[in-house]
């Protein structure tokens, strides 16, 4: 503890040079914190999936549609306990730049295998009893002002719709108790779509409870097997498998936000390393002399270092300081496709390890020039 | 009894493939409480022995011995221990941290100690009230004359107590009137607080407060005044 005051005078010496290493480094925790939060928010919904719950699709892709007929089949496939469907809609809401996900759903039996879907029997009823009724999500309502009794026009965003505006009556906000369904969401009666569609008895995917989580393989492929060869072929997986290929529409998403973090750690990381070795060039004089006093190597080797991860842990913190700030539901709305935009506790706790990861390579190079220093080359260097 | 003893010390310099010669055979013995005075031209070789008798640097051959410790033969860990209990360095140019205060300079050798920090605080009162300067602790080294740096310097040599004390031109960088103050407190540590000070000068003036002279020529002896060598 006597050393740290000796830290961080030191560490103020050049006070502009140690702002900007210090802000570089929360920059650089602040851009890793975010996009890990952007990830954990996509890996949220995958890893809430329910295991009693798997998804029919085109075999060819999620793009494509499937008819109404496929129910009755994969409702009868033994281990199936209940089902129920949905569709993309795609509308448009005043402007294009206004995007969220929009979908047509059965609505009673997606309620009801939708659990997550928290709505009072007041609300429930009332959004069953109305055809052109729909329910939102609470992140979605907070984002666009909607309440309950609202009336809200969706401009057709796909052809298949026909060209008249969609009306709807929001009937009740929802409150999603798990990451499985977003609370970004529009839903409404799939029926309603249906009516006015130009292909009749179309559905995107549809969703089957099953009894048996260690029996959804087999579901699976018995479904896909009644449609093999059919002019409409299915892939069934699990829902966690259907969430992950749906993220994967966006890219290797792990592989282009990760590259990115490590570019931007690493470069930070020089940009350290630069400014400690230019500080510790600065102080060879200094080290001499306290080497002179009697300063072991080890403990000039940890001043220095403790001055690195020092800058290094006040930056990162800052850095997820601000994360956690401006990251988060209340302050940033990322859309739809990541249900928990938010910086959690282990993103913290990782971002400000790293900085601290960060601080100690950094100096550790500087540290070993300064403790390694000849004190009479030193000496001789300015006398 | 001789507190410093040098037994013929050799040291080269190797530059590329040539080897220099800086100190050549050199014998010196030192009594505890004597004030030495080390003259010689530049190049003489006489920084060369202060850092050898501080321990920064190691001869080449030969043997030093102070006090009861044969310093040739230590290595780093244990050379800087003994440096941080046994000796005062005084430089030329100062050499105070200039981050510091005048009081957490003269600290800075007292962090290697077990001492509290009202212990701590009692020491580097004690030392900068010596040398005149109790009153500008919080002062930090761009705010003090060369002179008062110098003296700051020295407190920062004697706070330990060490047993031995080197100073490299301590007043080579400083004007008359602040150059004889310096040497009158190094006068004042030697016969009143009976402190052992070897000091490097070019200074004919500033050798003669010292009790004894000696003079180095090209790494060799060439005169001695009251020193046995």
């Amino acid at each position: 503890m006597k050393f740290l005051g000796l830290i961080l005078k030191s560490a103020r010496r050049s006070k502009r040079r140690t702002a900007l290493t210090v802000l570089s480094v929360a920059i650089a925790i602040f851009l890793f914190a975010s996009l890990r939060a952007v990830l954990d928010g996509f890996n949220a919904a995958t890893e809430a999936s329910s295991a009693t719950r798997i998804v029919t699709q085109r075999s060819t892709s999620l793009f494509f549609s499937m008819p109404t007929s496929h129910a009755d089949l994969i409702r009868n496939t033994p281990g199936v306990q209940d089902l129920t469907w949905a569709s993309w809609f795609g509308g448009i809401y005043k402007d294009p730049q206004n995007f969220f996900a929009q979908f047509a759903v059965e609505p009673e039996s997606y309620l009801r295998l939708y659990p997550e879907i928290q709505l009072t029997p007041a609300e429930r009823a009332a959004f069953l009893e109305d055809r052109t009724g729909c329910i939102v999500g609470d992140g979605l309502a907070k984002r666009y002002g909607f309440k309950v009794g609202d009336k809200m026009t969706l401009r057709v965003g796909i052809p298949t719709y026909g060209t008249q505006d969609f009306d709807f009556n929001i009937r009740a906000i929802y409150h999603s108790a798990g990451a499985a369904v977003d609370n970004q969401s529009m839903m409404f009666h799939w029926k309603y779509a249906d009516e006015r569609s130009l292909r009749k008895g179309q559905v995107g995917w549809y969703v089957a409870q099953i009894s048996n989580p260690d029996r959804a393989a087999q579901i699976a492929g018995d479904i896909d097997r009644k449609f093999a060869n059919s002019p409409n072929e299915t892939k069934t997986e699990t829902e966690q498998a259907f969430q992950s290929s749906f993220v994967s529409m966006f890219g290797n998403l792990n592989l282009l936000l990760g590259s990115i973090m490590v570019a931007v750690v690493i470069s930070t990381l020089f940009v350290s390393a630069n400014t400690m070795a230019m500080s510790v060039r600065e102080r060879t004089t200094e080290i001499a002399v306290m080497r002179t006093l009697g300063f072991q190597s080890g403990t000039v080797f940890l001043l220095i270092a403790g001055e690195a991860l020092l800058m290094s842990l006040i930056g990162g913190a800052l850095g997820v300081l601000l994360a956690r700030a401006i990251v988060n539901p209340d302050f940033l709305q990322a859309g739809t496709f990541v249900p928990e935009l938010r910086v959690h506790a282990s993103n913290l706790a990782v971002a400000l390890s790293l900085s601290a990861v960060i601080g100690v390579l950094a100096g550790a190079i500087p540290a070993t020039m300064a403790s390694r220093l000849k004190i009479v080359d030193a000496l001789r260097r300015i006398a | 009894m001789a507190l410093i003893e040098l037994r013929g010390v050799t040291k080269k310099y190797k530059r590329d493939a040539i080897e220099i010669p800086v100190l050549e055979r050199v014998s010196i013995a030192v009594d505890e409480g004597d004030f030495l005075g080390l003259m010689g031209p530049s190049g003489s070789g006489k920084s060369t022995l202060l850092n050898l008798l501080a321990g920064i640097d190691r001869p080449t051959s030969g043997t030093i011995q102070i006090g009861d410790t044969e310093i040739s033969n230590l290595s780093e860990r244990a050379l800087a221990t003994w440096r941080a209990r046994h000796i005062g360095f005084i430089f030329q140019l100062y050499n105070l941290i200039p981050v510091l205060t005048a009081y957490e300079n003269v600290e800075l050798p007292l962090l290697l100690t077990q001492l509290s920090k009202k212990q701590r605080r009692d020491h580097v009162m004690t030392a900068l009230t010596i040398v005149g300067l109790g009153d500008r602790e919080k002062h930090y080294p761009r705010q003090l004359s060369g002179g008062q740096e110098q003296r700051v310097a020295i407190a920062r040599a004697i706070v330990t107590d060490p047993t031995l004390l080197l100073a490299d031109e301590p007043t080579g960088d400083l004007d008359a009137k602040s150059g004889g103050e310096v040497l009158t407190l190094l006068q004042r540590l030697n016969q009143e607080f009976k402190k052992t000070i070897v000091m490097v000068t070019h200074d004919p003036h500033a050798a003669e407060r010292a009790t004894h002279t000696l003079h180095l020529e090209k790494g060799t002896l060439v005169e001695q005044g009251g020193v046995s060598a």
